[in-house]
């Protein structure tokens, strides 16, 4: 009859130490128990409308037993409502889990930020009747239209920024919706048919698909999110992405922001595909290759565009505790960017990297041999960037062979910042007393060298020319490295360069400095590939090297 | 046997009402039943049969009822219902009487919920006694206004079907007016059954008290008027103005508050003022009447700054909406309870449940001049301040005194004295000069809810748990009057402008005017269907309005004690409501985080022709506009003397 069950009465007498609690008490007690919870909870509503308030809490209960001289019931005061789990197994039966803390921790739990202090913050909720389009208001609904000249009177009066505008009423033609689902849908499903072929061909060239690009960028971000594990569904839209920026009819640009998060996606992340045999070095690859492309076509626009590729995939190289794989993207990333790119960013990085990298590609340390493949993998891209580097570097001068003509001591603190790292270690091993004659400096480069067979080879090869005059150890140290290995031909010719530079003490050419630059990375790069970067070089160079 | 006690009564009153064939019947029934079964047979199961088939049948009977009568037949149910399980449970029933409530309420869930509420808990002799709607009920009896011929159909099926049980219950609480013709319509249905639950004879009776709603003579308004008139004599030619220049240079004025050019903004008010009151002349129509109590004088400077105030007010009308300044209390933690506005909008109080009262200085925490000057004022200067006001010590002053959770606070009309009202049955008047307490008001002896100082200052009202309101005046420590009278907590107070009454709202739904020097009750307005939470007066003092828990607001008329027009649009609480200065509209703040502007001149004029013909339809006010807020449920409205609407509230943290 009562909803408070007589039981309930008898196992709460109990509970309170009164185990003789007839059933005849109990079953007068339990609608006057009920009769109480009712007059309290009224209390309670009371005090809780008093509080300004639409929802109950445990304080308003205590309130209301206060109200009728009661002791409250301590203990449940929170700030958040109480949360009740029903259970198990029984319909109407619900409890609060009361987890058990352990002191230690509360007592040596730092202790919670302060509250923030009550404020008052003022603004106009509405100016003769209009409310301003201020972030303190509440949104204007979106469909009110834009009432009347007399609203914006009002606004030109008050010099108040009310610009309300109507939602544009999108129209997609039946044709362009039909071809839109049948685009995604090839591209989720049939990726490796002709038919994708063709339609990555029409998305690539097609004029009338502009309407359609918010709905693409949408798709592709959001299907990247969701299909993270399969990787030709990745690559398929990879390639969407790639028909897409190749459409000389779309105007794309607005759009980046949301399709450059899904291309690094597909560059960096942990895992792509979820079979061990799924080539995702591929993905990650044309996905670099995509992003460095937007990024020449955009960078003008956008100018912080390749800044903030660059940051993320920095980031990721740099961060130990990331995946070889993701620090394959990374490289290739970046490497994709260009040779500047890498030798601002990657170079300086190479050396503690690569030391890092080595045990991690010896047979020895690593065992498990996913991993040693992905380590060497990461080796190769770092290989072929840095080589490319090089590459680049000698191609762009070919007058590295022209003496120099004009005194370089300027350029030696340039050199000295933008050389690797592991040069200055070698300037640091070195004796800096050193006089300004031909140096054994280039013995160093056995003791880091991850592979080791060419050592000699460098040896000899330093050995044969002559380094540049050490003004300052630093400089000098880093400099002889590079010449020794870079102005092969020009032997004579440098050393009377040398000398006159030697007793000028002064600037170095800009050409030349940027030649410093090359031969010193080649004899960095040496040390830290051995002879494997010797693929990047010239072979009229390589020949006159060796 | 209480049994036995209640045929007594019975038999006692048939005979009294001299219904002879039914008393008869009645003993021949009884002495069938006392022959018939032996004392230890269960009679009460039999008993309590009775009222369960009794009723069961009369509802199928009324159910099956002629369309035309059915709804007046349909009204009587309701109170056999409540009196059927209300006997069950005097008799000791209450198993019975839990079944026979669980089986028909849900008829009258619909037009009774709150009360079925109440009433599902009442399970013993003992809680009809304690329980004030119960023993209000049993106490009264209910009005049913019948046509003769549903009067009819209910005596002869009473009669034919020997439905004693429910004949007694019908005789003994219901009234029934019965009125030649037609039956009443359907829409009438509301108010009429909504009445159940207090005496609405009584309140027939109280609302035949003549009310004077007039405003004071003499105020400050009246003297603005003829100085007014006076100058209007002087600058005749003002008059020619073209109105709509009026208007605009009105607006202007009012934004640009405080004149460069003085002679020029006189002129231009004294033509505004004219012109205005021509339009809205409510206030100067006002009858005008002393006040019964004596009132503070008003030093010269405030009456001076209050003048300047009246002359440059802005005209609010359906067309010119007001500007609402938000003052938006972030952080609070849940635990806001009440804020207060003063009448410039310069000092802005919080109370709070950890029973301290914070008071904020706008004007300090860098809104240069965060007053109606403002009103042109540029944004950006505005959110510079905001952005500034977080810095460094605490931007507001704290009062600590009260030992409960503050549930109401009120600036004087100068903004010199607040006065909190707190959980601890105590009211504070805490001076915002010295910035401390100066009297502790004991007088209460549980909770008040609501504090209200009067429009002129020096008295003040206050209501509580204790289901009385008092009025006190600063300088004694005990109340001055004691209005009692409310069946339930009084939960919102209100001054009327002339400060001879004050209007309280009650967890018994209905709101009452008093008159203050007398201290009886004048009016009791019935119609709300919950706890009524605001009440504000117009200006020119002959409108009340009232807000709910429900969210309908009702308007008032005090000489006819009549609603108005009722007021849906709030989805839930109706927090605070405003009344604009010259009374053309209306604000209201409800927790659905909005503030609502209705249109009362709209509403009120029909109205008064038909007042003289039918004697008042329901029409609705009009609803101007609707202002949603950030997630912040609206708990002050205050119009300044300017005609600034400000409001408050704490932001919620979703």
């Amino acid at each position: 009859m009562s909803i408070v069950p007589k039981e309930t009465i008898e196992v709460i007498a109990q509970s309170i130490g009164i185990s003789n609690l007839s059933s005849d008490v109990a079953q007068a007690l339990s609608p006057d128990v009920e009769y109480r919870l009712r007059e309290i909870m009224q209390e309670a509503i009371k005090c809780m409308r008093h509080s300004k308030r639409t929802v109950l809490t445990a304080d308003d209960v205590d309130s209301a037993l206060n109200l009728r001289n009661v002791e409250p019931v301590y203990g449940l005061a929170s700030a958040d409502p109480l949360r009740f789990k029903r259970a198990v197994g029984h319909k109407d039966l619900f409890y609060i889990d009361d987890k058990d803390v352990d002191f230690k921790e509360v007592i040596e739990a730092p202790l919670p930020k302060a509250p923030l202090d009550t404020t008052i913050v003022v603004h106009w909720l509405a100016i003769e009747g209009v409310q301003p389009a201020i972030p303190e208001n509440a949104p204007v609904e979106a469909l009110v239209p834009p009432s009347e000249n007399k609203r914006s009177e009002h606004n030109k009066d008050d010099g108040l920024p009310v610009d309300i505008k109507l939602p544009v009423k999108h129209v997609l033609s039946r044709e362009l919706q039909l071809y839109f689902e049948k685009i995604t849908e090839l591209t989720v499903t049939k990726y490796d048919s002709d038919l994708f072929k063709e339609a990555l061909r029409s998305l690539a060239a097609d004029s009338g698909l502009h309407p359609l690009v918010p709905y693409f960028s949408y798709f592709i971000a959001d299907e990247v999110t969701r299909s993270l594990n399969n990787l030709p569904v990745l690559f398929a839209l990879m390639r969407v992405v790639r028909s897409l920026l190749q459409n000389p009819h779309i105007h794309i640009e607005p759009y980046l922001h949301q399709l450059m998060p899904s291309m690094i996606t597909c560059l960096v992340a942990k895992r792509l595909g979820n079979r061990l045999a799924d080539n995702h070095w591929e993905l990650r690859d044309f996905s670099a290759n995509l992003a460095a492309s937007v990024c020449r076509r955009f960078g003008h626009v956008y100018h912080n565009l390749q800044s903030r590729l660059t940051k993320t995939l920095l980031h990721a190289f740099l961060d130990p505790s990331k995946a070889m794989t993701q620090h394959y993207g990374a490289i290739q990333g970046l490497a994709a960017l260009g040779p500047s790119v890498v030798r601002l960013l990657i170079l300086p990085n190479l050396e503690p990297y690569l030391q890092l990298l080595e045990p991690e590609m010896l047979l020895e340390k690593q065992k498990n041999e996913m991993k040693r493949k992905e380590a060497w993998r990461v080796y190769g891209a770092l290989l072929r960037a840095a080589g490319k580097c090089l590459y680049d570097r000698m191609k762009l001068f070919p007058g590295l062979l022209t003496p120099p003509t004009r005194p370089f001591s300027r350029s030696n603190g340039r050199i000295a910042t933008s050389s690797l790292p592991n040069k200055r270690k070698l300037s640091g091993s070195q004796p800096i007393q050193q006089p300004p004659l031909k140096k054994l400096a280039v013995d160093g480069p056995s003791g880091p060298m991850p592979s080791v067979p060419i050592t000699a080879n460098t040896q000899v090869g330093a050995e044969g020319f002559p380094s540049i005059s050490g003004d300052s150890g630093l400089g000098a140290s880093s400099s002889s490295g590079q010449v020794s290995n870079e102005s092969t031909s020009g032997g004579s010719q440098r050393d009377k360069g040398e000398d006159r530079a030697t007793m000028m003490s002064s600037a170095l050419t800009q050409a030349w400095k940027e030649d410093v630059d090359a031969g010193h990375l080649l004899a960095s790069l040496f040390e830290l590939f051995g002879e494997a970067i010797f693929s990047f070089t010239q072979p009229v160079e390589m020949s006159m090297f060796l | 046997m209480e049994d036995e006690e209640i045929e007594k009564k019975v038999l006692a009153y048939l005979k009294k009402k001299g219904f002879l064939q039914t008393e008869l019947a009645l003993q021949e029934e009884l002495g069938r039943f006392s022959s018939s079964f032996h004392p230890d047979v269960p009679r009460p199961e039999s008993g309590a049969l009775r009222y369960h088939d009794g009723y069961s049948k009369l509802r199928s009977w009324a159910y099956s009822s002629l369309d035309l009568y059915k709804h007046e037949l349909l009204r009587v149910l309701y109170p056999v219902f409540i009196h059927c399980f209300m006997d069950l449970v005097a008799a000791g029933y209450m198993q019975e009487a839990r079944t026979f409530f669980h089986t028909f309420r849900e008829d009258h869930d619909l037009m009774h919920l709150r009360d079925l509420q109440k009433l599902e808990g009442v399970l013993s002799p003992q809680h009809l006694e304690e329980m004030e709607l119960a023993r209000s009920l049993r106490q009264s009896k209910v009005n049913i206004k019948l046509c003769e011929y549903s009067y009819d159909l209910l005596l002869q099926y009473l009669q034919k079907t020997q439905a004693l049980t429910m004949l007694g219950i019908v005789n003994e609480h219901i009234n029934f007016q019965v009125s030649p013709g037609q039956p009443t319509s359907i829409s009438e249905d509301a108010d009429v059954v909504s009445l159940m639950g207090s005496s609405h004879e009584i309140a027939k009776q109280i609302n035949q008290k003549e009310v004077h709603w007039g405003l004071l003579e003499d105020s400050l308004e009246e003297r603005l008027e003829k100085a007014h008139s006076d100058s209007e004599k002087v600058e005749g030619e003002n008059k020619e103005v073209d109105p709509d220049e009026n208007k605009k240079r009105s607006t202007e004025g009012g934004k640009q508050g405080v004149p460069v050019k003085k002679l020029k903004k006189d002129k231009v008010v004294g033509t505004l003022g004219k012109n205005v009151r021509s339009e809205t002349s409510t206030v100067s129509m006002a009858p005008r009447v002393k006040a019964e109590l004596t009132l503070p004088v008003m030093p010269t400077e405030a009456e001076q700054s209050i003048l300047e105030d009246l002359r440059n007010r802005v005209q609010l009308s359906s067309l010119a909406l007001p500007s609402v300044s938000f003052y938006t209390f972030v952080n609070t933690h849940n635990g806001l309870n009440c804020s207060a506005i003063s009448h410039d909008g310069s000092l802005v109080a919080g109370g709070f449940s950890d029973s301290s009262v914070k008071v904020w200085d706008v004007s300090k925490i860098g809104q240069a001049a965060k007053t109606f000057n403002t009103q042109g004022e540029d944004e950006a200067s505005q959110n510079e301040l905001l952005l500034g006001s977080d810095d460094g010590k605490r931007s507001y002053t704290l009062f600590q005194g009260h030992t409960g959770p503050v549930y109401s606070a009120t600036f004087c009309p100068l903004g010199e004295f607040l006065l909190s009202s707190s959980s601890d049955s105590t009211i504070r008047l805490w001076s915002t000069k010295l910035n401390s307490n100066l009297v502790c008001y004991k007088g209460h002896n549980y909770p008040v809810w609501d504090v209200q100082f009067s429009p002129v200052g020096h008295y003040f009202a206050s209501c509580s748990h204790d289901r009385t309101a008092r009025v006190w005046s600063m300088d004694k420590i005990k109340p001055l009057r004691i209005m009692a009278g409310h069946l339930s907590d009084v939960d919102c107070i209100q001054w009327h402008p002339n400060c001879n009454y004050i209007s309280t709202g009650s967890s018994d739904k209905t709101v009452r005017l008093w008159d203050v020097q007398s201290g009886e009750c004048v009016r009791i307005f019935i119609g709300h269907r919950g706890m009524v939470l605001s009440l504000a007066m117009s200006p020119d003092g002959r409108y009340m309005a009232s807000g709910d828990e429900d969210g309908t607001i009702m308007v008032w008329d005090l000489s006819t004690g009549r609603c108005v027009s009722p007021l849906m649009g709030h989805s839930s609480c109706v927090w605070t409501l405003a009344f604009s200065c010259e009374g053309t509209v209306l604000a209201s703040g409800s927790a659905d985080n909005t503030v609502k502007l209705w249109d009362v001149t709209a509403s009120m004029k029909p109205l008064r022709i038909d007042d003289n013909k039918t004697g008042g339809t329901i029409n609705r006010l009009r609803l101007l506009k609707v202002l949603p807020t950030k997630s912040t449920p609206v708990y002050t409205l205050q119009f300044s003397r300017r005609n600034l609407l400000f409001a408050a509230g704490a932001l919620l943290k979703c």
